[in-house]
């Protein structure tokens, strides 16, 4: 059977090399991403099924507009993923941006209640669903500092996918999750490169998470091997966070 | 970029990051003076410094510093 991708955060690192793992021939991928699409102008080249969004997810309206879209021009998502975030700024409490944070409930978790919304009920007539959210090893035990704005937006994140595993197990379909540590991919363009340095020598394997220690897990999680697997969020760490 | 106008610019810096407006500093001063300058302070005190002054450093430029005035000069080398 073809599979439906509908990938919000499509063009990031991990949503780019998550298809190039998991697509077959007879796939569709409905891949959302933000400004810079290169990455998926280059996929689509190789993989006509490709059909990219370019939308920004701080917009309620536009999130909208790319659900209804989706909703009327493409099969039923088979597979959810949800990756996308603002990026990580560093930054003491005091000058927290409300403003900003509030785009960046948009981007992570709005979008992701709406999404879920429109779908979530759909697959559950159709007995099959399998969804994942990206998470951060920052929920794992005690946070780093100044990362508020990131590491609430991801717990709302995370008791999103704990409560729809809840609510949608009954009807075959999966929610899931994986937490990798620090991971050296373009997002972390406005985080110092000190940051980055520090995280690497004090994780216990010598280094940061790369896309291909979390893709695959990705990938198992949304497998048919891991339909028994609902509402659990997976931690890829190297061991820096248990 | 001059002596003075460094120092001025990280003192503003160690203010805004432990919250106090009246925190002198002088080169002789280090982690032990200022109780909350822990490693992840530390870092965020080099953090704010890249951004002022336009630099990036290496964890290999900043383990050996002792104290404030190593970091003055660092800096000073940096954006000479």
């Amino acid at each position: 059977m073809a599979n439906v991708y509908l990938i919000t955060g499509a063009s990031s690192d991990v949503g780019i090399a998550f298809i190039r793992r998991v697509i077959q021939p007879d796939d569709i991928v409905i891949a959302q991403g933000a400004g810079d699409l290169s990455g998926l102008a280059e996929l689509c080249k190789s993989y006509p099924n490709i059909h990219t969004y370019d939308v920004d997810l701080s917009d309620a309206a536009a999130t909208d507009l790319f659900i209804q879209d989706v909703a009327q021009n493409y099969p039923l998502p088979t597979h959810i993923v949800h990756l996308p975030a603002l990026r990580v700024i560093n930054t003491k409490f005091k000058n927290f941006d409300e403003q900003r944070f509030l785009l960046d409930l948009n981007v992570q978790i709005f979008s992701a209640v709406k999404i879920c919304k429109a779908f979530l009920p759909k697959m559950a007539k159709a007995h099959f669903g399998k969804v994942l959210f990206m998470l951060t090893s920052y929920l794992l035990g005690v946070p780093p500092k100044n990362t508020a704005a990131y590491v609430m937006a991801k717990s709302t994140l995370q008791g999103l996918a704990k409560s729809l595993a809840a609510d949608y197990a009954s009807f075959g379909i999966t929610v899931n999750c994986v937490m990798p540590s620090m991971m050296e991919t373009k997002f972390l363009t406005d985080t110092s490169d000190l940051i980055v340095q520090a995280s690497a020598e004090a994780n216990p394997m010598g280094r940061n998470a790369r896309v291909e220690d979390v893709v695959p897990a990705m990938a198992f999680l949304l497998s048919d091997a891991a339909s028994f697997i609902t509402g659990v969020t997976l931690p890829i760490t190297g061991g820096s966070a248990l | 970029m001059d002596k003075q106008t460094i120092f001025d610019a990280v003192q503003t810096i160690f203010r805004d990051n432990f919250d106090d407006d009246t925190l002198e500093i002088t080169r002789e001063t280090c982690a032990d003076d200022i109780e909350d300058w822990d490693s992840l302070e530390q870092i965020n005190l080099l953090s704010a410094m890249e951004k002022k002054f336009g630099i990036k450093f290496q964890l290999a430029d900043v383990r050996g510093l002792a104290n404030v005035g190593d970091l003055l000069d660092l800096i000073e080398r940096m954006t000479a």
